[in-house]
C-alpha cells in the first residue's frame, strides 16, 4: 500500500483544515489580534493620510498574526505525540511539510481576505494601482512568510522556550522578503511606479527558500 | 603540542597587531578630507573581512556537520559563529563612530550598513538557538539554521542595493586608494585575520573540552545507574540462599544510610541559610 506524495499532502491539508474548522481557535485569535493591531496603529500614528505607511502597517499586522498561527500548527502535533508517530512512519517528511505549509497558507490568505475590507473602512484606503497587482504581491508575500515560518516553527518547537523562539529565528531571515513586500504594496497603493522589480525579487526569495526548506526539513524533523 | 603552536602564533600575531596599529595610527598618510578620523579604516575594514570569513567557515562547518555528523565540525561551527559575531560587533561599533564625524549621523540605512546589521542579527539568533534548543538536537538544528542564514546574506545584499548607497565604495585595487594606505590596510587585514582565527581556535578548543565533559557525564551517569542496580540483585536472590547476617547488616546499613543522608541535607540547608543571612547583614 503506497500513497503518492500528492495524496498524502492532500490528506494532511484536509486534516489540518478540518481540525481548524472544528475548533476555530487559531483563526479567531489571529483575526482578533490583527484587528487589535489595526486599532492600536490608528492611535499610534496620525492616520490623516495613511497611504505612505499603509504597506508597512498591513504587513506588520499579518506578520505577527501569522506568527500565532505557525506556533499553534506544530504545537497541535506535539500534544499527542503525532510528530513521533510521523517520524517512524514510512510517509515522506516532505508531504507533512507541504501539507502544513498549504494549510497555514490557506488560513493566512483567508485572514487577509477578511481583514482587507476592515483596512479599507478604517483607513479610507484607496488603491492607486490595479488591484490584481496587489493580489500577486499578497500571494507571493504570504507564501514567503508561511513557507519559512512553517520551517522555523518546526525548528522552534524543538527548543526549550518554544513560542519565543519563532520570531527570533524567522524575522531576521525574512527581512529581505518583508522589505520587498512592503515596498511593493506601498507602490501599488500609491500607484506611482512599477512594483515588478520587487515582485520578481519576492518570487526569487520564495523559490530559493522553498527549495531550502524542502531539502532541510527531513533533517530538522529527525534531529536528535 | 597544540598549545605550543597556539602560543607561538599568538605571540607572532600580537607583534603584527601592535605594528599594524602603529602603521595605521602613525605611519599612514593623513587623509585629505576626513583627517585623522579616517584611520578608523585600518581597524574597521579588517574586522569586517575577518567577521565575514568566519561566517563563511561557519557555513562550511555546518555543511560538513550535516554530512558527516562529526562533533568537531559542530564545535568549529559554534566557535566561528560566536567569534564572527564579536568581529561583526566591532564593525557595527567602529562604523558609526566614524560616520558620526564623516557623515554627521551615527547611522543610515545604507546597503552595506543594513546588510551588516542583518548579518549580525542572523548570527545572534543562531547563538540564541544553540543556547535554548534541547541538548540532543542542538547541533542539527543549528546547522540547518546556519545554512538558511548564509543563503540570506546575498539576498539581503541584493535587497539593499535598491537603496542609494552612502558607504564608501570598495577601493582595494583601484587607483583611488593610495598604494601606501593599501599596503597598511593589507598588513592590518592579515594581522586581524590571524587574530580572528586564533580566537576561533581557542573557542573551538573550549567547545571540544565541553563536549568531552558532557560525554564523560553521560558515561558516569550510565555507570551510576549500573551501580544503583547492584543492590537490586539482592532483591532477586532466592530468600533461602542468602546468609541471614546479610539481612541484618543490610537493614542496619540502609537505616543509617537514610539518617546520614537526611542529616547531610539538613547541614547543607543550614549552610546555605547562614550564607544568605551573612550576605543580607
Amino acid at each position: 500500500m503506497s500513497l503518492s506524495i500528492t495524496r498524502l499532502t492532500v490528506v494532511n491539508v484536509r486534516k489540518d483544515l478540518r481540525l481548524e474548522w472544528r475548533s476555530r481557535d487559531v483563526f479567531n485569535s489571529m483575526l482578533f489580534f490583527a484587528l487589535l493591531v489595526v486599532v492600536v496603529f490608528s492611535y499610534a500614528f496620525d492616520t490623516g493620510d495613511s497611504r505612505p505607511v499603509m504597506g508597512g502597517l498591513i504587513w506588520i499586522a499579518f506578520l505577527f498574526s501569522t506568527n500565532m498561527a505557525l506556533n499553534q500548527s506544530w504545537a497541535r502535533e506535539l500534544r499527542n505525540g503525532v510528530l513521533d508517530a510521523y517520524r517512524v512512519s514510512p510517509a515522506p517528511a516532505e508531504s507533512l511539510f507541504l501539507g502544513k505549509v498549504l494549510g497555514n497558507y490557506l488560513l493566512v490568505l483567508l485572514l487577509e481576505c477578511v481583514m482587507a475590507p476592515l483596512f479599507v473602512v478604517f483607513y479610507n484606503l484607496k488603491s492607486g494601482g490595479p488591484l490584481w497587482q496587489l493580489a500577486v504581491v499578497f500571494l507571493l508575500g504570504t507564501w514567503a512568510l508561511v513557507v519559512n515560518g512553517t520551517f522555523f516553527a518546526a525548528m522552534s518547537i524543538r527548543t526549550k522556550n518554544r513560542e519565543l523562539m519563532l520570531p527570533i529565528l524567522l524575522l531576521p531571515i525574512s527581512l529581505p522578503a518583508v522589505y520587498s513586500m512592503v515596498e511593493a504594496t506601498s507602490i501599488v497603493l500609491n500607484g506611482d511606479s512599477s512594483p515588478w522589480p520587487y515582485v520578481k525579487f519576492l518570487a526569487g526569495f520564495c523559490v530559493i527558500y522553498t527549495t531550502a526548506c524542502f531539502l532541510l526539513f527531513e533533517i530538522v524533523l529527525n534531529a536528535e | 603540542m597544540k598549545s605550543k603552536l597556539f602560543f607561538l602564533l599568538l605571540a607572532i600575531d600580537a607583534g603584527l597587531l601592535v605594528y599594524g596599529t602603529y602603521l595605521g595610527l602613525v605611519v599612514a598618510p593623513r587623509e585629505a578630507t576626513m583627517g585623522d578620523v579616517q584611520r578608523i579604516f585600518y581597524c574597521h575594514v579588517p574586522a569586517a573581512a575577518t567577521g565575514f570569513t568566519l561566517f563563511f567557515v561557519n557555513f562550511i562547518a555546518s555543511l560538513i556537520y550535516l554530512w558527516k555528523r562529526s562533533a568537531k565540525a559542530d564545535a568549529l561551527a559554534l566557535a566561528t559563529a560566536e567569534v564572527g559575531v564579536v568581529f561583526c560587533t566591532v564593525v557595527l561599533v567602529t562604523g558609526p563612530i566614524w560616520a558620526r564625524y564623516a557623515w554627521g549621523t551615527w547611522w543610515n540605512w545604507d546597503m552595506r550598513l543594513t546588510t551588516t546589521l542583518v548579518l549580525w542579527l542572523l548570527y545572534v539568533s543562531y547563538l540564541v538557538l544553540r543556547r535554548s534548543s534541547e541538548a540532543g538536537s542542538t547541533a542539527v538544528l543549528a546547522a540547518a539554521l546556519a545554512i538558511f542564514s548564509f543563503i540570506d546574506v546575498p539576498i539581503v545584499y541584493m535587497a539593499n542595493r535598491w537603496f542609494r548607497t552612502n558607504h564608501p565604495q570598495p577601493m582595494i585595487g583601484t587607483p583611488r586608494l593610495d598604494p601606501h594606505m593599501q599596503n597598511i590596510l593589507f598588513f592590518n587585514m592579515i594581522a586581524f585575520l590571524i587574530f580572528g582565527m586564533l580566537i576561533a581556535w581557542f573557542r573551538y578548543e573550549l567547545q571540544r573540552t565541553e563536549q568531552k565533559i558532557s560525554a564523560a557525564h553521560i558515561q558516569r551517569a550510565a555507570r551510576g545507574t549500573a551501580m544503583a542496580l547492584l543492590p537490586a540483585m539482592f532483591l532477586f536472590q532466592a530468600p533461602g540462599s542468602i546468609n541471614p547476617h546479610v539481612y541484618l547488616y543490610g537493614g542496619y546499613f540502609s537505616a543509617w544510610g537514610i539518617y546520614a543522608i537526611y542529616l547531610l541535607f539538613l547541614m547543607s540547608k543550614l549552610g546555605k541559610l547562614k550564607k544568605e543571612e551573612a550576605e543580607l547583614r
